[in-house]
């Protein structure tokens, strides 16, 4: 179950990455999105998979993909100048950073003790102990995310309006 | 479980390596990508990847209600993120032209 979730999301990722088009790039990073809501379920959590389904797939995207259909961007403009040097240095970078990463997480001992400490399967996260924790000991920070939401909205609304 | 079998099946190094490699791939999508909307989803991928890696922790820690209800409040702010940062792409066309990043590389018209 968890290999197939990350390859769904890894093959998304990828697909995003390799796509010409950018409406069918989205389309990819829908997929992606798709498999890290899967491996939010496996990992005994629902209320962040359904978030996930909501929020990104649902909000976030729709956004992007109805930008991208506004501005009419369908295909990657020509480049002006070609910067191989850059091109290369980035792709060696990612690549160094990658390997190195992943054989600081296959190595450390301390992950492989948390991993067979925490091995047991915990119970399912609930909506309701997510809302009792979230009103009982964040409510300034909940109060501050909408807020933060109002401003954004609003600063949305000033940049796209032509003449304000 | 060994080191190998654990990543396969699940363990929380397998959560990690895939948090990492989704990283990586939405970093490569930030640096290779000229396209100004695929690099905002490059960017969106990567906090995906920090969201994977935190449940991942909070599973393994005994399945620990803190961390999604920060997951709540990263969502949140993602999303104030995307709302602002495609009213830029969308200004920037506006005076541009393009969502070429090549070609907005200075601040005069």
């Amino acid at each position: 179950m968890f290999i197939t979730f990350a390859l769904i999301t890894l093959l998304g990722a990828i697909g995003m990455l390799l796509q010409k088009n950018v409406i069918v790039a989205g389309l990819c990073m829908v997929v992606a999105f798709f498999g890290v809501a899967g491996l939010f379920v496996l990992l005994a959590n629902p209320v962040a998979a359904a978030l996930q389904i909501i929020v990104y797939t649902g909000a976030i995207m729709v956004l992007v993909l109805f930008v991208i259909m506004m501005l009419n961007s369908h295909e990657e403009e020509k480049a002006q100048a070609s910067h191989p040097v850059q091109k290369w240095v980035s792709l060696a970078l990612v690549v160094a950073a990658a390997i190195g990463a992943v054989n600081l997480v296959v190595a450390s001992p301390g992950l492989k003790a948390l991993g067979i400490k925490g091995a047991e399967m915990p119970q399912a996260m609930t909506l309701q102990k997510v809302g009792t924790l979230l009103f009982a000991d964040h409510v300034l920070g909940f109060e501050v995310a909408g807020l933060l939401l109002l401003a954004a909205m609003i600063g949305a609304v000033a940049l796209t309006k032509r003449n304000l | 479980m060994t080191g190998m079998e654990s990543i396969l099946q699940g363990g929380l190094q397998g959560y990690l390596v895939v948090a990492l490699f989704l990283f990586i791939l939405g970093l490569a999508t930030v640096l290779l990508r000229r396209t100004l909307l695929l690099q905002f989803m490059g960017v969106e991928l990567m906090l995906n990847a920090a969201n994977v890696a935190l449940l991942a922790f909070a599973r393994f820690h005994g399945g620990d209600a803190q961390a999604t209800v920060f997951y709540l409040f990263i969502i949140a702010v993602a999303a104030c993120e995307a709302a602002v940062g495609l009213a830029l792409v969308i200004g920037l066309f506006r005076h541009r032209d393009t969502t070429d990043s090549d070609r907005a590389a200075s601040l005069k018209q």
